[in-house]
């Protein structure tokens, strides 16, 4: 799975909504990718991401609440 | 023939409202052995056909059971009758707490597993099992609706012929509908797809029909001139937004006005959630207020162009469909009582005087 991880050209990120406690941490980090609704948690629930930037986003979020999505 | 291939053939599909093809979840349970949980709750507003199966079905949902899973829990809600009859038949019951989200499916498989009755983040169907947000794991766990379960039963006695003999070639089958509100005998009724609502509503013996709610809280709303001439089968109502659901039908009397009863029934969503996923926790609530100021005259133009947004972003955003069902129920209360609507935006319920002037 790592393999197949690092050699993909994108990364699917994906929010688990139980666990988000709107800290907002990936879209100040996100450069736009994630929109905030008005109470602080984020309109996407999936995200199509480089990577890197996704690998950066998962590990920021304070509330692990951030996950990558399983290859299938 | 195997008991997934005889449910294909009869084209069962789930009866709690998500109308998912039965014979695919059971085949999921059975590759990964898993438990079955019966739910008898009732857990859709005013629908209460569970509690008839069990009162009057049990040794057929017994059978039924036993044909899918060795190991099977009854889930109802605690203190209801449902759950006596099931404890006085020695069966081995999950006691629900009467809460709305309560008895959603990935609920009732984490308050199984020593977790609370509230929703799972699910990435994969839960019959797989799965883990919680803290990290707990979920055993392999089937939920099948009551009604399901006696399906399974007829199914297996009777043959999917007998079966397909109800219903249309799409939606087969016999359906069970509650039909509450302004009717003079509600209750429970047999039927099957394709049936006009209007024979449904003569049946239940409606009157003052001024609108007709359908498939309660995840639902949504005919007005009285489509509820009268539409037959009840998912085809039919598709145009008008609406699926046949849990079978809950509910006839909203003329002299009422939509828009209270819908902030009623907003209300109790708002205390529904189950309070875990953000956009469901604050957005549901904040919705209701809206509706309950536009029932009351006292929303502006401007505030009802931001009740629109919220209900744009609801759907989607929780691990359970709660959001998405309140947010298709007001949506739907917002465009079949459009004239209510425009009236109460200039500060007057109007409509209900016109209303009660007004012949069927």
């Amino acid at each position: 799975m790592r393999r197949a991880r690092r050699e993909a050209e994108v990364a699917e990120v994906i929010v688990d909504r139980v666990a988000c406690t709107a800290h907002g941490v990936c879209a100040v980090m996100s450069d736009g990718a994630v929109e905030l609704d008005e109470f602080g948690y984020p309109i996407q629930s999936r995200l199509t991401l480089p990577p890197e930037e996704a690998r950066v986003l998962v590990e920021a979020c304070p509330a692990r609440a951030l996950l990558f999505r399983r290859p299938t | 023939m195997s008991l997934t291939d005889l449910l294909d053939e009869a084209g069962l599909t789930g009866r709690g409202g998500a109308m998912f093809p039965t014979s695919v979840k059971l085949r999921a349970a059975f590759d990964n052995r898993a438990e079955l949980i019966v739910n008898a709750c009732d857990g859709e507003v005013g629908t209460h056909k569970d509690a008839l199966v069990v009162a009057e079905h049990l040794r057929e949902l017994e059978h039924g059971a036993g044909l899918v899973a060795r190991k099977v829990h009854w889930a109802a809600h605690r203190g209801s009758d449902t759950e006596d009859r099931l404890l006085e038949a020695g069966l081995r019951v999950l006691s629900v707490p009467a809460r709305y989200v309560a008895s959603e499916e990935s609920a009732l498989v984490s308050l199984l597993h020593g977790g609370l009755a509230r929703p799972v983040m699910r990435h994969e169907p839960i019959a797989r099992g799965g883990r919680d947000s803290q990290g707990h794991r979920l055993r392999p766990t089937l939920v099948l609706n009551a009604e399901t379960v006696w399906r399974i039963s007829q199914i297996a006695q009777y043959g999917p012929g007998r079966f397909r003999g109800f219903g249309t070639p799409d939606e087969p089958g016999p359906r069970l509908v509650t039909i509450g509100g302004s009717v003079e005998r509600p209750g429970v009724y047999d039927t099957a797809a394709g049936v006009p609502m209007r024979e449904l509503l003569t049946a239940a013996g409606a009157f003052e029909v001024g609108a007709v709610g359908i498939g309660g809280l995840s639902g949504g709303w005919l007005s009285a001139g489509d509820a009268w001439s539409v037959a009840w089968s998912n085809a039919a109502l598709a145009p008008h937004g609406l699926r046949t659901g849990t079978g809950a039908i509910h006839v909203l009397e003329r002299s009422a006005c939509p828009l209270q009863y819908v902030t009623r029934l907003a209300r109790f969503a708002a205390g529904e959630s189950a309070g875990q996923c953000g956009p469901c926790m604050f957005g549901v609530p904040a919705v209701a207020t809206q509706v309950a100021q536009l029932a009351d005259g006292a929303l502006a133009y401007d505030e009802f162009a931001l009740l629109q947004q919220r209900l744009r972003l609801l759907p989607g955003r929780g691990a359970c469909r709660y959001p998405d069902g309140i947010a298709g129920f007001i949506s739907s209360a917002l465009r079949t009582f459009r004239a209510d609507v425009e009236a109460h935006l200039a500060g007057a319920c109007v409509a209900m005087k016109e209303r009660a002037g007004a012949a069927r």
